[in-house]
């Protein structure tokens, strides 16, 4: 097949690793054309990373906008060829073509290629000790399946700073921002211009702090617009506790000690001697109010995930129903303990029943993949 | 000010009159603060700690909850609005023991409103007790006696006693608009089919103490969920739980209180989860030339309850399939009016609408008026008494079924069934040590 190999290199974006994207560099796009299909792109990027590895992977996905950044799509994975977007396992340059544009309308596209580190969570049994939706949903009688399939979870709570480049991509009209988040303490994403052109920056310092004051269709507004998802009750909790195999059952490995563990790192309450291993309430941990994510990375899960405990409790996509008052049918369940919460409430079954348009300080998320 | 600790107070608990000393207040300033404790952080009790803290007379100044791990959802709500963060306990004789607490925010599942409330009366404290009262009609005039013995205000959190455009009916009723009224219909016609209760005994989670949790009440085994709401020792059902706001309407528009006999047809038709209420029933009060029904269902397909958004807005709801809607039938015309913002509709004898007003709900006003009154000490729109009176015909109700579908007698003078004797043993419930309801409040 004849390629035409076009000149024009097309507007790019790309991300230094800051406020926990991935540093990608040296994005390009280029246009051939083919004999019967329209045109092609190729693009490449480099995926920096030395901590990379099947186990902590990268997500990478891209976006673009054909109006000169006035709206920006999701590129569909199935019209790329090469290795590039979804999970990428190692580091270094990315090759890919982007096929069919003659039928999808990506014409002369400006793309902007992001990346998150996740953590593998090998398909397998856990022991799941909480109850389904808190025991609370009378319809959900029967536990949830503990045999899940693999599945990544982000390593960090999703930050401010990536809450803010959606806004931007997406808020220009105010979805997704609401006037608490520019409250400095407990979120700090500032909004300005006017209605329909709204443009969002993060105060000084804040950028690595998990976002907060987001609801719950803020929080799947953001995963949709990434090409994610939020994890289950079940999957948050063998993301806490880890598997009857941290390899996962298919290979045996690694015999998981303490499947039944309170806590990320074990059985220590969080501050146990003196030791602060997540943000909880109070000052003794360091932080009144929220943490940087991943302060306490030393105390990660068995998967090395940061922050399940405390920090930001966590939407998680399970919801239950109640006839029972207007208003309140399709609660959402948050999971983990928070800057808010004792010591205790940061355990492996922690959790509460929210309204899906509840907009917390104390509530964040992160986002999953299924494999 | 003195004050019990805790080990002192659990011996005490056949006397738990002893509170009344902790806490004497007259009125208090319009410029001071009412300081407040949430008894309860589910959801209303998160939904009235929102409320209350939004208001800049009050301060919250204690959060219990039987779950410990409920604390950071009630701190959360508060620190939007205040800087001094509250204290916490499972405990609430910890909250009643604070002289730093005037106010108790009963927001407890309904086998605690009783004990939970005389005790914090006893305390000196003003209440605002979630619906329904009681478990028992016993139950509900102990709450009246202690709020009256300790001279505290208790509002009962049916709301919607203090809508303007409820206000408004009652004027048009009583203004004889509708002629004499001789029957009125309460519905409860819902869908809740999804509502099968777990029935599986699971061990206690961490962090809840379930001996607080169950008190008075037997200590069964374990069961998330809300399986203990549609058990006799622990609530008043499904049914009696939500149609409490239509049946105080009913009340207030027809200004009626003791009815002379109440007959049930009723029975658990739909639901097989070990539920021991009624998720069906019929019932007849009968007044003085008035007949007061009640028809509900918990598995009606079809039937919905008023939206949220026409419940806040000059809407009328789709009163053919609304869920919980008031009929009354007058010799020169008919009325219908929706609970929490519905509304209310007045036709002539031609069919004609004469008269309406669109509703809005009410918990501000009804948590203001509260609040007034805990600085005036007259009594709130839902005093205690009247909240014991309409909770009294859902017991009646209940009763009549429970023991057969037979009419009862009811003597409000002496509280008892005079014509069906075996009814009498359900007009209070054996509570369980050390939580026993006092004889003498």
């Amino acid at each position: 097949m004849k390629h035409i190999i076009c000149t024009a290199l097309l507007v790019l974006c790309s991300l230094l690793a800051s406020a926990q994207w991935l540093e990608i560099t040296d994005v390009s796009i280029s246009s051939t054309t083919t004999e019967q299909g329209g045109p092609v792109y190729a693009i490449s990027y480099v995926l920096q990373g030395d901590d990379l590895s099947v186990d902590h992977p990268a997500y990478v996905f891209i976006r673009y906008s054909v109006d000169k950044g006035n709206s920006w799509h999701l590129v569909d994975k199935d019209f790329i060829t090469g290795e590039g977007i979804g999970i990428i396992e190692r580091p270094g340059k990315k090759e890919m073509l982007l096929w069919g544009s003659g039928e999808t309308g990506i014409e002369n596209p400006e793309i902007c290629v992001r990346g998150i580190q996740m953590a593998r969570v090998p398909a397998g049994r856990f022991i799941m000790r909480s109850f389904p939706a808190g025991g609370k949903d009378p319809s959900k009688t029967e536990r949830p399946d503990t045999n899940l399939p693999e599945f990544y979870m982000a390593i960090n709570e999703t930050t401010i700073s990536m809450y803010a480049d959606f806004l931007n991509e997406t808020g220009k009209s105010g979805g997704g921002w609401n006037d608490r988040m520019s409250n400095e303490m407990r979120c700090g994403i500032i909004r300005t211009g006017d209605m329909g052109d709204y443009t969002y920056s993060v105060i000084e310092g804040r950028d690595n702090y998990p976002v907060s004051y987001v609801s719950w269709y803020d929080a799947i507004h953001f995963l949709q617009w990434c090409g994610l998802t939020l994890p289950t009750e079940a999957m948050f909790e063998k993301a806490f506790v880890g598997g009857l195999y941290l390899g996962g059952d298919a290979t045996e490995s690694t015999p998981n000690e303490m499947p039944e563990r309170k806590f990320p790192w074990g059985n220590e309450d969080p501050g146990q001697g003196g030791i602060f291993r997540c943000n909880f309430t109070g000052e003794e941990d360091g932080y009144a109010g929220l943490a940087p994510v991943g302060t306490f990375s030393t105390f990660s899960s068995p998967y090395g995930i940061n922050d399940l405990a405390g920090n930001v409790s966590e939407w998680t996509r399970d919801w239950y129903t109640t006839m029972y008052h207007i208003g309140l049918d399709g609660f959402r369940m948050v999971r983990g303990g928070s800057w808010l919460a004792d010591s205790f409430a940061c355990d492996a079954i922690s959790g509460a029943t929210q309204f899906p348009i509840k907009e917390s300080s104390i509530m964040g998320f992160r986002c999953a993949k299924l494999k | 000010m003195k004050s019990l600790n805790r080990r002192q107070f659990i011996g005490s608990l056949g006397a738990v009159g002893a509170f009344h000393m902790l806490s004497k207040k007259s009125a208090r300033a319009a410029e001071e603060k009412i300081r407040v404790g949430i008894m309860g952080l589910g959801g209303r009790g998160r939904f009235l700690t929102e409320r209350f803290v939004q208001r800049n007379d009050v301060e919250i100044t204690y959060l219990c909850d039987v779950d410990n791990k409920r604390y950071a959802y009630g701190r959360e709500i508060v620190a939007e609005y205040q800087d001094k963060q509250p204290r916490v306990t499972q405990d609430f004789r910890d909250m009643l023991n604070d002289p730093e607490v005037d106010v108790v925010v009963n927001a407890t599942p309904v086998h605690w409103h009783a004990l939970g409330t005389i005790m914090a009366c006893q305390a000196g404290k003003d209440v605002y007790v979630e619906k329904p009262l009681s478990v028992n009609p016993w139950e509900g005039l102990k709450m009246v006696e202690a709020a009256r013995k300790y001279k505290r205000v208790v509002q009962v959190g049916c709301q919607t006693r203090s809508a303007p455009y409820v206000q408004k009916a009652v004027d048009y009723i009583r203004n004889g608009n509708l002629g004499d009224i001789h029957i009125a219909s309460v519905y409860q016609i819902v869908d809740w089919k999804n509502n099968i209760h777990s029935t599986q005994v699971e061990p206690v989670p961490d962090g809840l103490d379930y001996e607080i949790w169950c008190g008075p009440a037997p200590k069964l085994p374990y069961r998330p969920g809300h399986w203990f709401r549609d058990q006799w020792d622990f609530n008043v059902g499904s049914i009696g739980g939500d149609i409490f706001h239509q049946v105080d309407l009913t009340r207030f528009l027809l200004n009626v209180d003791f009815p002379k006999t109440a007959t049930s047809t009723g029975g658990v038709f739909y639901f097989s989860d070990g539920r021991e209420i009624p998720d069906t029933i019929s019932t007849h009060f009968e007044y003085d030339k008035l007949i007061c029904k009640i028809e509900a269902a918990i598995w009606a397909a079809n039937f919905k309850k008023i939206p949220t958004a026409v419940r806040d807005s000059d809407q009328f709801p789709d009163w053919e399939f609304t869920s919980t809607k008031i009929e009354l039938y007058g010799t020169k015309g008919f009325l219908r009016l929706g609970r929490q913002g519905g509304g209310w509709q007045a036709f002539n004898e031609h069919g004609d609408i004469v008269a309406q007003e669109y509703g809005r709900q009410a918990d501000n006003i009804h948590i203001a008026n509260f609040l007034d009154c805990v600085r005036s000490r007259a009594l709130p729109n839902a005093d205690v008494e009247e909240g014991r009176r309409s909770d009294l015909l859902l017991h009646l109700s209940n009763l009549s079924a429970r023991i057969g579908n037979k009419k009862l007698e009811y003597n409000s003078e002496g509280n008892n069934i005079l014509n069906v004797k075996e009814a009498n043993q359900y007009l209070r419930r054996q509570d369980r040590a050390p939580w026993k309801i006092p004889e003498q409040v």
